[in-house]
């Protein structure tokens, strides 16, 4: 078991859920029209609240993001429940989440630039 | 639904045009049909009526039932028709073609603006990641 403390890696592996969702979405929108295709999904920030324990550390191993199909949305008369208006909704819910991690990484690391400079000086 | 997290709105604008693209099916079928004067059952097309239905509570929208239009259908004088009554009447769908372009509208319009707030709500988050820079 691999426990962290560290933000820088738990944003990490943030970001690499939401890029891995990205390409669910493409592939969701890519399969608009396949016939019996049932939309898919990552599975991320359940096990990010799970593995969050009281001490703030987080077991990494746990946080492997994962696709699965949620099989909630309504199918339509060929068996597939893709609709591009919720895979669009989707998408901006996933880039605003991409950028909230991308921003709070570089932010971290400007603190640890600053740090560096200090010393330099 | 859930509106307990940031991305509420972008869930409800969603679900406006899911239920507005919905809308727009209920419409073209209506207008493509709108001179069916055999839809089986031995009477023409009888005109569908979109019904939206909601939660109490915020939640969006959807299409709740698709019902059939029990107004009075159409009658049209061509007594060379083979389906002519004995008076030479025709039975048509009970479609009003303005109304069905003014629903067109409607439905488009709607749909434009559920497309406006999730632009809008998109742009207001990343305001507040702005902060973050």
């Amino acid at each position: 078991m691999s426990k962290t403390n560290s933000i820088i890696a738990i944003i990490e592996a943030g970001i690499k859920a939401e890029a891995l969702r990205q390409k669910a979405i493409a592939n969701n929108v890519a399969n608009l029209e396949t016939p019996g295709y049932r939309r898919i999904d990552v599975k991320f920030e359940e096990f990010l609240a799970k593995s969050l324990d009281s001490s703030g550390s987080v077991d990494l191993s746990k946080l492997e993001p994962q696709i699965y199909r949620p099989r909630q949305t309504p199918v339509k008369s060929n068996g597939n429940d893709v609709t591009l208006e919720n895979e669009v909704g989707e998408m901006i819910k996933n880039s605003l989440r991409y950028t909230t991690f991308i921003r709070l990484l570089n932010k971290k690391y400007r603190g640890i630039e600053l740090a560096i400079n200090v010393g330099a000086r | 639904m859930k509106v307990d997290n940031l991305f509420s709105p972008i869930d409800i604008a969603v679900s406006g045009l899911q239920a507005q693209g919905k809308h727009m099916e209920v419409i073209s079928s209506n207008v493509a049909n709108a001179r069916t004067s055999d839809a089986g059952k031995g009477e023409p097309y009888r005109r569908l009526e979109a019904v939206f239905k909601s939660d109490d509570d915020l939640g969006g929208v959807e299409l709740g039932e698709i019902l059939p239009d029990m107004g009075e259908f159409l009658r049209v004088y061509d007594p060379s028709n083979p389906r002519a009554d004995k008076e030479g009447y025709v039975a048509m769908p009970n479609i009003n073609l303005p109304l069905e372009m003014m629903n067109l509208n409607i439905a488009t319009r709607v749909y434009q603006a559920n497309v406006a707030v999730l632009k809008r709500y998109q742009r207001m988050v990343e305001t507040t990641l702005e902060l973050l820079r």
